[in-house]
């Protein structure tokens, strides 16, 4: 049963053909198959699951009105707080951290009745993209086990590649949803910046964090992505604004729609796999009626730079909090306040947290602001600028998600700037603030492609109803692979 | 060579909002440790900030009573540094763009108006509190409950030249906060505290020297204490040939010394940067100028006029200006225009304060009032009835809601002024006492006291004393 | 140059004489990235008029039992988080 997708589990459930326990057995079964396989998970909360699925059985023969997401298990990258559950950030730094509060994102869950199955793995505080940093073990790419899922949210993506649940939650700050769903092969939404209630999600750089969805078809994330969207009293840079069902409203019309092929996206060091790829996706919508355009976006080549200086210096920000005093780790010996936060802090973070963390304070250090951080939030808002020129004319843009498919382990984790080469793609969208979606798109190989289709803010609907169109013309995107 | 003092003040005043300013816990002082917060204000992983209005709204209040500009669109700012009183490890504080700046105040210094720069006002959060356990406990103790209590900080400009200058001010301060309901101004709970900056300079010179900052003064008699220890520090330092180095100093008002506490070189990096958890704050322009209007004539502003239109003294006017409603009732007898300042004020700060303190009474629980009052006291001011008759009425008329007159007349308490009548009076008396009139011309002045008792029992008390003593004088001196 | 121990000391981070050496060389080359940026107009003060904050209003409530907030603290000792002695 596992295998089904989100939307079919729900109609089987709704039509009584199968219960939740039956679908919430049926995945813990995968997930004890494959998982010390594919690695995604850091805590499976398997009693919890079955007495929630049992709950809303109960619910159901009681005749209670339930959401489509009822009796549907969805698992939550470990940086989402769960109340009573361990969210680790897949740090040592928070090994035992058992938050007393849930994010805002887990309240709407629990309140439509999802299976929570656990937590799944990712880079240590996100910080990564292939989910190597993490302090409790490797996450593996289910389509080749020796290659990594991509990260931060590799976990996630991983999976629900696996088919070990049909949902996950993922967060993306540079891209963190959407190349790990580009490496796994599955479906991921990087929501508008302001639509899903950050309140919760342990922040890596709070103004460009975004908690997102993956699944194995674009119905099955709109029907999670509606479940979370909104505004909420606890996050000040939540959007107040009304949103429609995203799942109901799935159309697969493209007949007019501009799609715009931003020229910078398909310079040197993407691979020419993935360009045949990209540009096969787009000439399939191209024959659905949608006019493709090419665009230019002059100031792509600057947005990793600004990434990592605006990323990297409010995590410098963010992370002080572990310190060894209040919450998480701390070091056994430790002479006076000094040597406990030092101690502390040095053995609770790796390497690549404690790079960012560095760089962090680096750009933010009296006599460099000006040249790094206040640089970086002026190019922010010219790239901001020259996306909106870009949909003054097109209604949606389609690059590649990364510049080339699945790295294998270890093959970048020597090398930083390598590493953060990966997301070249997708750091823009991130700091204008922008929705994007990554899709399957073909394959080199066993290695699945992704396509990004990035859109205006709040345009979820028209990125969303654009991959639906080519997901129905491609026969669907459910492909789970042989775990080997 | 003589010098003279520089002194700036950074006060911080806790707000009285009901919640703390980026949580709705509880703002409330003196409870049981750790039981006034939440994952927000002890700094959680995942929780954000929400931003309390009314800590903007009182901010800006004080903005419009320190005649600042409002930056109505404003941001906040993240200070970096580790405290274990800092759960963040970042305070949120406004940096470049403060809520109101560019202001001053006018205050009354020893008789004198003077006017002082104010920099700057900007909103922050209060950090925690560290308990240091006894002799059987090598650590410390830290209780979260203060973190995120609304704080406005107001930052003068360097204009004090004397500690009595800065006293002034921070008393004219925390009138001000206390009028506006923005503090509850409780020194010894802390809700008031300042850091103090200091630096001397060769008198007439118009450079200013090395300034040195203090920490930890926590009363306004600490901060007169901390400003003369500090200034004549560096006034004996530069007459010893040293130099004055740029340091932070922490003050210890038991042992009235400062010790080092920084220097320079070890002066914090707090890495500012904009806060990406709050959006812009944007205030409506209708909201500040509604916040304008809701200001009436401040503290240090009445003591001004007391002193100048009334002739009150400032000590006098500042103790009634300390109560607001004896500052009402002296501005509703003054309405009335039947009595004189001196005589208004001299009861309000006597019969009437002494009657709120033995009481605990407000006077808006009485039937007095101060057209009553005023109306009392021009009859002493008249001379139609005596001060111990008018206290007699006084004592009525706080039970009783009655007319003043009707009081004085149903109690027989019409003095006699007629001096026909009291001439009499006296001619009786002396021919009645001629023992004592005997006694007074050999020189027993003292028998004066008794001839003019004499007279008031033959008036049945109702006789005017001072009247009386001239006309006994007048006869005895004949 | 950056000086890697300054950095270090800052974010409370210790590092050994070799992981200061590595820590430099990553940190060079990164910063040499990152820091080819465009020279922009300065437009003021980060602040974004079009998206205001919507205020609290202020009303308080009290959520949390002291003991699920310190469930997660190192050490404790009545109520309260310990710490090294510190003076303020």
């Amino acid at each position: 049963m596992y295998q089904y997708t989100a939307a079919e589990l729900s109609s089987m459930l709704k039509k009584k053909e199968c219960s939740a326990v039956e679908v919430t057995e049926s995945v813990l079964g995968r997930i004890h198959a494959v998982d010390d396989k594919v690695g995604a998970f850091i805590t499976v909360t398997e009693e919890l699951a079955l007495q929630k699925a049992k709950q809303v059985d109960e619910k159901r023969v009681a005749g209670e009105a339930l959401h489509d997401l009822a009796g549907i298990p969805i698992a939550v990258k470990d940086n989402i707080c769960t109340k009573g559950v361990g969210t680790t950030c897949a740090s040592k730094m928070l090994e035992n951290f058992v938050p007393p509060y849930s994010a805002t994102v887990i309240e709407k869950l629990e309140r439509c009745d999802y299976v929570p199955v656990g937590k799944v793995n990712m880079d240590e505080f996100a910080m990564g993209s292939s989910t190597e940093t993490s302090y409790f073990k490797k996450t593996r790419n289910p389509n080749d086990l020796d290659r990594v899922p991509g990260g931060s949210s590799g976990g996630s993506a991983a999976c629900v590649s696996a088919g070990e649940v049909p949902l996950s939650l993922g967060s993306d700050t540079g891209g963190s949803i959407r190349l790990p769903a580009s490496y796994c092969g599955v479906v991921g939404l990087k929501p508008t910046y302001s639509s899903v209630s950050r309140y919760g999600l342990v922040a890596f750089a709070s103004s460009l964090d975004q908690i997102g969805p993956l699944g194995r078809s674009v119905a099955d994330v709109a029907m999670l992505y509606s479940a979370i969207c909104g505004r909420d009293n606890h996050d000040a840079t939540s959007a107040v604004r009304e949103y429609p069902d995203f799942a109901a409203s799935l159309q697969a019309d493209l007949k007019g729609k501009v799609i715009g092929l931003p020229k910078e996206y398909f310079g040197h060091g993407v691979s020419d796999k993935v360009k045949d790829a990209i540009m096969k996706m787009a000439h399939d919508l191209e024959q659905q009626g949608a006019v493709l355009k090419e665009v230019t976006l002059p100031s792509t080549d600057y947005a990793l730079n600004a990434y990592y200086i605006i990323s990297s210096a409010e995590a410098s920000s963010n992370l002080a909090r572990f310190d060894g005093v209040k919450y998480g780790f701390r070091a056994k010996d430790y002479n006076g306040l000094v040597d406990l936060y030092e101690k502390t802090r040095s053995e609770g973070f790796g390497d690549e947290v404690k790079r960012r963390i560095m760089l962090g304070t680096f750009v933010l250090s009296s006599g460099y602001y000006d040249a790094y951080y206040k640089r970086a939030k002026l190019l922010q808002q010219k790239i901001t600028a020259e996306f909106h020129n870009a949909f003054e004319a097109c209604d949606v843009l389609l690059t590649p998600t990364a510049p080339d498919t699945a790295f294998k382990i270890g093959e970048n984790i020597g090398d930083p700037l390598k590493m953060y080469a990966t997301d070249i793609c997708t750091v823009t969208v991130n700091i204008a603030g922008l929705p994007a979606l990554s899709v399957p798109c073909g394959y080199d190989g066993a290695l699945p492609i992704g396509c990004q289709l990035i859109g205006a803010k709040f345009s979820e609907q028209n990125l969303l109803n654009t991959a639906f169109a080519y997901e129905q013309s491609v026969g669907g995107f459910n492909r789970i692979p042989q775990i080997r | 060579m003589e010098y003279e003092i520089v002194v700036g003040l950074e006060v911080h005043a806790e707000l009285n909002t009901k919640s703390k300013i980026y949580c709705e816990c509880h703002n409330a002082f003196g409870l049981e440790v750790n039981t006034q917060c939440c994952p927000i204000c002890m700094g959680m992983p995942g929780t954000l900030p929400t931003l309390n209005e009314q800590v903007v709204e009182k901010a800006i209040k004080m903005g419009h009573a320190l005649h600042c500009d409002i930056n109505r669109i404003c941001k906040q700012d993240r200070k970096n540094y580790f405290y274990p009183d800092l759960p963040k490890a970042y305070q949120i504080s406004q940096f470049d763009v403060p809520l109101c700046e560019h202001g001053y105040v006018e205050v009354m210094v020893e008789g004198k108006v003077k006017k002082f720069g104010v920099t700057r006002i900007h909103i922050e959060e209060d950090a925690g509190k560290l308990l240091h356990g006894g002799e059987s406990f090598e650590g410390s103790l830290v209780d979260f409950n203060r973190c995120g209590v609304p704080l406005i900080e107001i930052v003068s400009e360097p204009d004090f030249r004397s500690s009595a200058d800065a006293k002034a001010y921070l008393e004219a301060l925390r009138s001000i906060l206390l009028y506006l309901d923005i503090s509850d101004g409780k020194m010894q709970e802390g809700s008031i505290r300042c850091d103090v900056n200091v630096s001397v300079r060769p008198k007439g010179s118009d450079t200013f020297g090395t300034r040195v900052e203090m920490k930890n003064v926590n009363t306004f008699s600490g901060a007169v204490r901390a400003i003369d220890y500090e200034a004549a520090r560096q006034i004996e330092v530069l007459e010893n040939g040293g130099t004055i180095e740029q340091e932070t100093r922490r003050w210890d008002d038991a042992k009235g010394v400062n010790i080092l506490l920084r220097s320079k070189e070890d002066a914090h990096d707090y890495r500012y940067f904009p806060e990406p958890d709050l959006p812009t704050i944007v205030v409506p322009q209708e909201k500040v100028d509604e916040l304008k209007a809701s200001i009436t004539e401040l503290p240090n502003l009445k003591v001004i006029r007391y002193v100048k239109e009334w002739g009150i003294s400032q000590t006098d006017a500042e103790t009634i200006i300390d109560n607001m409603e004896k500052s009402e009732w002296l501005e509703a007898m003054m309405k009335t225009g039947n009595c004189t300042a001196k005589a208004a004020a001299n009861w309000i700060l006597g019969d009437i304060s002494k009657y709120m303190n033995e009481t605990g009474k407000s006077l808006v629980e009485t039937k007095l009032t101060p057209e009553k009052m005023a109306e009392l006291i021009s009859y002493i001011e008249k001379g139609k009835i005596s001060n111990a008759a008018a206290k007699q009425v006084f004592e009525i008329l706080l039970t009783e809601d009655r007319n003043p007159m009707d009081v004085v007349k149903e109690k027989g308490l019409i003095q006699i002024s007629d001096e026909g009548a009291l001439e009499k009076v006296v001619a009786d008396v002396l021919a009645n006492n001629e023992k004592s009139v005997a006694d007074y011309k050999n020189g027993k002045t003292n028998a004066l006291g008794y001839l003019t008792g004499q007279c008031m029992k033959a008036t049945k008390g109702q006789g005017n004393p001072q009247k009386l003593k001239e006309l006994l004088l007048a006869a005895l001196e004949a | 140059m950056i000086d890697i121990k300054h950095i270090a000391k800052l974010s409370r981070l210790c590092v050994t004489e070799q992981e200061e050496e590595k820590f430099a060389k990553e940190m060079e080359n990164i910063v040499a990235m990152i820091q080819d940026l465009p020279q922009l107009d300065d437009t003021g003060a980060l602040m974004d008029p079009n998206q205001p904050m919507i205020l609290r209003e202020d009303t308080a409530q009290q959520h949390f039992k002291r003991d699920a907030l310190l469930q997660n603290a190192p050490q404790t000792k009545a109520g309260c988080v310990v710490v090294p002695k510190v003076v303020d």
